[in-house]
């Protein structure tokens, strides 16, 4: 008997070779109809056939599909039989019948690259932009959608006549070739150009021979990828590192590190085997793993980190470059200029990195969209996402409640992603970065543009943070404006706390432990470790860690010994503190030494006050001598992580925690002076930063396991930047131990401020 | 909801006290009433009021409560801060001053030779500068409602032409002097102790505080129909001053950090605070938008006046993104949003 069914599908179906997979499949099964790709990203299949062929087609599908091919939802309806001929694959429909995810960039696939590398392989062996359904750049060219050539970068190559004949016809080169849009090979696809950094191109038939030469001999080279440019180095010459430090006016922020294979790069850092699984994967992110003792790479690649940022080539260019060189690896650093946007153009790379470096390689395939590398990482066990955009982004994640109206959320200020949300589906942005530039704010706006524009939203309500001071809230009032649209801020540490519940679907009252450097409170002061028992559109503040000055606002964060000065007046006097900021050899950590530190003295009485965890881990870094300054985000809090590695708890340590009000407060005065006294004893370091560290982590997770049984749901949500220290959360899930109560961090979105906007979005849901 | 109070914020001269007084006066005040015929009212935001006359001419008339913590300071006191600004308000309206008239209100038990210093430099200003006190009041208040002296001064003054500020795409953004003098050395006063008067003194900084009528009077003569907006920045900084330009205009302001006159120590202490120079007030200073075409002949006009710091720091713009905002382009090369000052310092780095 012959039957008819209609099926759309959702999820990552466009883009990795969907279409030509179905139309195969159908083939083999003598199944009639048509595939196509219905605008907004979904698909829908028309199949009639023989009953059994009918179901067995279906079945295969669902259990033996490539595994680029992800589906989140679909639909089987039954449909009437119209006699098809054939199975064919129809031109697109501009019919939007629900939305769908747009295809992230794959790393490059195992039989890419062995094309590549096959000398036998006329078109495609040393070819720097192989790729096929299942693998490449996918959102850094996509301009619009659907995914077609003409709406790609890929639209200025015109195939070949052997790659239009192995698009057209699947028996040609299988299914990796036959539809897939970015098909090209070394006769018709992008190419590589070599230039000095004042732009002359310098003629070579080999550049990427000819740049490797370059970097063995010590030059900084900018390297276009898939979503920006590289600045490329040897890492193991110090004097080259070096010299990239200076000219990136880095002195101490981390590279990361670019090795060929799991093989190489299992001599720089310990992999065990989910960290092979993850630097392997198809988002192949940086992964920050221990560094092994005798690795090879410059110790001024990641200055005072027991972690090195590796990662593994994602394109056949990558693989190419590195395997010509010497060691196998390189520094492959974000082609940026300080906290300004990763160059994605020709113009900025001259213009921006000229300065920076000696040459550039580069090509002509359009970067449409910005892509950062992601950064993932390991926290007391759990894999966390640090930085999600390559690989990830932008990918939905799907909320336990639905949305009425759809939503534009402007994230955070720092290290931020905004959001669009439909439905159920918020669609996080790539990796913005700081919005301290009107560069990066001008990302945040087109990205969130074209994701306006992409999926459709119309009649939207915005939401951004509380923080009246943040661009991000700005940008949000702007477009209020433009678009005469409704405006909704949420507080900071309640956008965290629902973010992470979001990851999980939670939908009852639930407990939240968000610790970070500083978010606006509801009081005006500079929150940051707080325990919050939130019941979905409202919460309350369980407990804090005590309150001190922030001297300088700001400027407390930039040079964390003001932290030091502001936690040390709590308990001594004024001159007492300048006596020991001179014996601890710290008034250098100041512009203007000891005179600058009697005027913090004397700003404490007027300064905003904070209960950020960041402020306090900042200032027993710098006790421990560990850092002065913050270069970088996190700078001071992260060495003091990298200190603890090795560490053991100090006995006699005691953190207090009592009531005032209607909150409960960790008093981390007594425990920085607790620190400060072993310290002054001679305590090893390690065993301090550890102390502490756990300590703090155990005293939130007294706190929670009070609220816990409050509120009585056992899951307890952390979020926040400093969510992912090893010593806070490995001695929070200790103590939630005691109370039967389970430690949830994000799994799909960082616990920084990179996941804020999920965070305002599922907020909104409470209301829409 | 907590019962809603006034806080220092809504007095700081920022968006609150924008947000405070656009609803609790300017919208309640119907539009006619809002200025005298033609002339410029609580309409738009300037240095002062104009009053068409029948000569043609306006009539120029600022108010303004002087207070300021300490009364004396090195450069200056609340006196000649008193006098100066009211007229330095009239000439950046365009206007001659001519007159003043003046409200003291003083502390019980405030020291009588202090009251005495402050008004013979209060005269003493207004006779070199040729102003008449045609008029005044004063009281005395019980000890603790009020803290030792507020001074309110009304200036009045004439007008052929109005500077209404109101800068143009292409402009030259004009500086007459260093900026923020008069902020710093207040903020390090206010900071207090010890360490507050020595590095007073080692800096040897003074307030700027002085009536800028040899500068203004020439230049309007010379290139009044070229100056589109004259301001003298005084509470907010130069970031309010050109903030509100920008906001009234639609344009937008771009500014190089590097070519904003700042004495050293000035940024030095402002960094220390935690407070950017541009900020800070400044009692001396005039900002102008000037045609570009003119703009070098001024800037050497304004020098051989005497005021040898006077630059070029920027200019106006149009577009669309950051219309009404204010840019600063950054030594290292990227631009930054020169925000309109707050009262609350709300700390944005996690
Ligand atoms: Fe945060
Ligand atoms: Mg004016
Ligand atoms: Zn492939
Ligand atoms: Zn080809």
């Amino acid at each position: 008997m012959v039957t008819a069914r209609k099926i759309h599908f959702i999820g990552i179906v466009q883009g990795v070779g969907f279409r030509p997979y179905v139309k195969v499949l159908a083939d083999k099964y003598g199944i009639k109809g048509y595939v196509r790709n219905m605008g907004g990203g979904e698909v829908e299949v028309f199949i009639e056939g023989d009953d059994g062929a009918v179901n067995e087609f279906i079945h295969e599908f669902m259990n033996n599909r490539p595994r680029a091919i992800y589906i989140e939802e679909y639909s089987i309806t039954e449909d009437v039989p119209r006699g098809f001929s054939e199975f064919k694959i129809l031109e697109s429909s501009n019919n939007v019948e629900a939305i769908s995810i747009i295809p992230p960039d794959l790393a490059i696939c195992d039989e890419c690259l062995r094309e590549v590398l096959d000398p036998g392989n006329p078109r495609r062996y040393r070819y720097p932009f192989n790729s096929c359904s299942y693998c490449g750049p996918r959102f850094a060219v996509i301009d619009s959608l659907p995914y077609d050539r003409h709406n790609t970068s890929w639209a200025s190559f015109k195939p070949c006549p052997y790659c239009q004949r192995e698009y057209d016809n699947p028996v040609i080169s299988g299914l990796r070739r036959y539809y897939y849009q970015g098909v090209s090979c070394g006769s018709c696809g992008p190419r590589l150009r070599l230039l000095t950094s004042d732009g002359e191109v310098i003629e070579t038939r080999d550049p990427i021979k000819y740049v490797v030469k370059l970097i063995e001999e010590g030059s900084i080279v900018a390297i276009k990828g898939v979503g920006g440019y590289h600045i490329s180095a040897l890492a193991t010459n110090d004097d080259v590192v070096l010299r990239l430090r200076e000219k990136k006016r880095r002195p101490t922020q981390p590279f990361a590190v670019m090795a060929l294979d799991i093989y190489v790069a299992s001599k720089l850092v310990l992999i065990n085997d989910r960290a092979r699984d993850v630097l392997t994967s198809p988002q192949r992110p940086i992964v920050l793993l221990p560094k092994l003792p005798d690795s090879p790479v410059s110790k001024y690649v990641s200055p005072g980190l027991d972690k090195e940022g590796v990662f593994l080539p994602y394109t056949a260019l990558h693989y190419l470059i590195l395997m010509d060189t010497r060691d196998k690896f390189l520094v492959m650093t974000s082609g940026n200029i300080h906290d300004q946007p990763m160059c994605t153009d020709i113009n900025c790379a001259l213009r921006k990195l000229g300065k920076v470096v000696d040459y550039v390689l580069d090509h002509d395939l359009r970067i449409a969209h910005r892509v950062d590398d992601s950064v993932v990482r390991f926290t007391d066990g759990e894999l966390v996402i640090i930085r999600r955009s390559r690989g990830y982004a932008p990918m939905w994640i799907k909320l336990p409640t639905k949305l009425r109206r759809p939503v534009i959320a402007f994230g955070a200020d720092l290290q931020m992603a905004g959001a669009v949300a439909i439905n159920d589906k918020v669609i996080l942005t790539q990796y913005i970065g700081d919005l301290d530039y009107v560069e990066t704010l001008d990302d945040l706006d087109k990205e969130l543009r074209w994701f306006s524009r992409t999926y459709r939203i119309k009649d939207p309500v915005l939401v951004c943070d509380a923080n009246p001071a943040y661009r991000s809230t700005w940008l949000c009032h702007r477009w209020a404006e433009e678009l005469n649209a409704e405006v909704v801020s949420v507080y900071h540490h309640h956008a965290h706390a629902l973010s992470v519940a979001a990851d999980w679907n939670e939908t009852d009252q639930f407990v939240a432990v968000t610790i970070d450097g500083v978010g606006y409170g509801v009081d005006g002061m500079a929150w940051g470790g707080e325990v919050l028992v939130v019941d979905g559109a409202s919460f309350n503040r369980y407990g804090h860690l005590m309150y001190v000055p922030m001297p300088g606002g700001d400027l407390a964060s930039l040079y964390p010994v003001r932290m030091v000065i502001s936690y040390m007046s709590r308990f001594m006097g004024d001159e007492d503190v300048i006596n020991y900021l001179r014996r601890l050899n710290l008034l250098r950590g100041l512009p203007n030494g000891e005179i600058e530190a009697r005027v913090v003295l004397r700003q404490l009485g007027s300064s905003i006050m904070t209960s950020g965890v960041g402020r306090f881990l900042d200032a027993v870094s710098v006790l421990l001598g560990l850092s002065l300054r913050r270069t970088y985000e996190g700078e001071p809090a992260i060495t003091l992580e990298a200190a603890a590695r090795g560490g053991s708890l100090i006995n006699g340590f005691k953190v207090s925690i009592s009531r005032a009000n209607k909150s409960l407060v960790i008093d981390t005065v007594s425990l920085f002076e607790q620190a400060m006294e072993a310290m002054l004893s001679g305590a090893k370091v390690s065993d301090i930063a550890y102390t502490t560290q756990y300590l703090l982590g155990r005293a939130f997770g007294e706190v929670a396991c009070d609220a816990v049984r409050e509120v009585g749901n056992r899951n307890v949500y952390v979020g926040g930047g400093a969510a992912v220290n090893d010593y806070v959360i490995g001695g929070l899930r200790e103590e939630l131990r005691r109370c039967n109560a389970d430690i949830k961090l994000p799994r799909r979105v960082p616990p920084g401020d990179g996941g804020i906007a999920l965070g305002q979005a599922y907020y909104l849901s409470h209301f829409l | 909801m907590s019962e809603s109070r006034i806080r220092l914020a809504h007095g700081s001269g920022g968006v609150e006290t924008l947000e405070l007084l656009e609803r609790l006066i300017f919208s309640k005040v119907d539009d006619a009433l809002k200025k005298v015929g033609n002339g410029v009212g609580i309409d738009y935001p300037d240095d002062a009021a104009a009053i068409p006359l029948l000569s043609g001419e306006y009539l120029i008339v600022t108010v303004d409560a002087y207070t300021v913590n300490p009364p004396f300071f090195p450069g200056g006191n609340i006196g000649v801060l008193a006098a100066s600004g009211s007229i330095n308000d009239v000439l950046m309206m365009g206007g001659r001053p001519i007159a003043m008239l003046d409200s003291i209100v003083v502390e019980e038990g405030f020291p009588m030779n202090d009251l005495e210093t402050i008004i013979n430099s209060f005269i003493e200003t207004l006779r070199s500068e040729s102003v008449a006190l045609i008029g005044g009041d004063f009281k005395v208040m019980p000890k603790g409602q009020i803290d030792r002296i507020v001074i309110t001064t009304v200036g009045i003054g004439l007008a052929k032409r109005l500077i209404i500020d109101k800068p143009r795409p292409g402009d030259k953004i004009i500086v007459s002097d260093y900026v923020g003098d008069h902020g710093a050395v207040i903020l390090l006063y206010q900071l207090g102790g010890d360490i507050s008067r020595e590095l007073i003194e080692k800096s040897r900084l003074r307030s700027d505080v002085k009536p800028l009528t040899r500068l203004m009077i020439p230049l309007i003569d010379k290139y009044g129909e070229y100056i589109h907006a004259a301001r003298d920045p005084t509470r907010g900084g130069l970031a309010m001053a050109l903030n509100d330009w920008a906001r009234s205009t639609g344009t937008v302001i771009v500014v190089n950090e590097e070519d904003i006159p700042i004495r050293p120590e000035v940024s030095s202490y402002a960094g220390m605070l935690g407070i950017d120079p541009l900020y800070l007030a400044s009692e001396g200073v005039a900002v102008l938008a000037v045609d570009p075409d003119v703009a070098e002949d001024v800037v050497n006009y304004i020098r051989g006046l005497g005021f040898e710091n006077a630059r070029i720091i920027g200019e106006v713009r149009e577009s669309e993104k950051y219309r009404g905002y204010v840019l600063q382009k950054t030594v290292i090369g990227g631009f930054r949003i020169l925000e309109p000052p707050r009262g609350d310092l709300v700390p944005r780095i996690c």
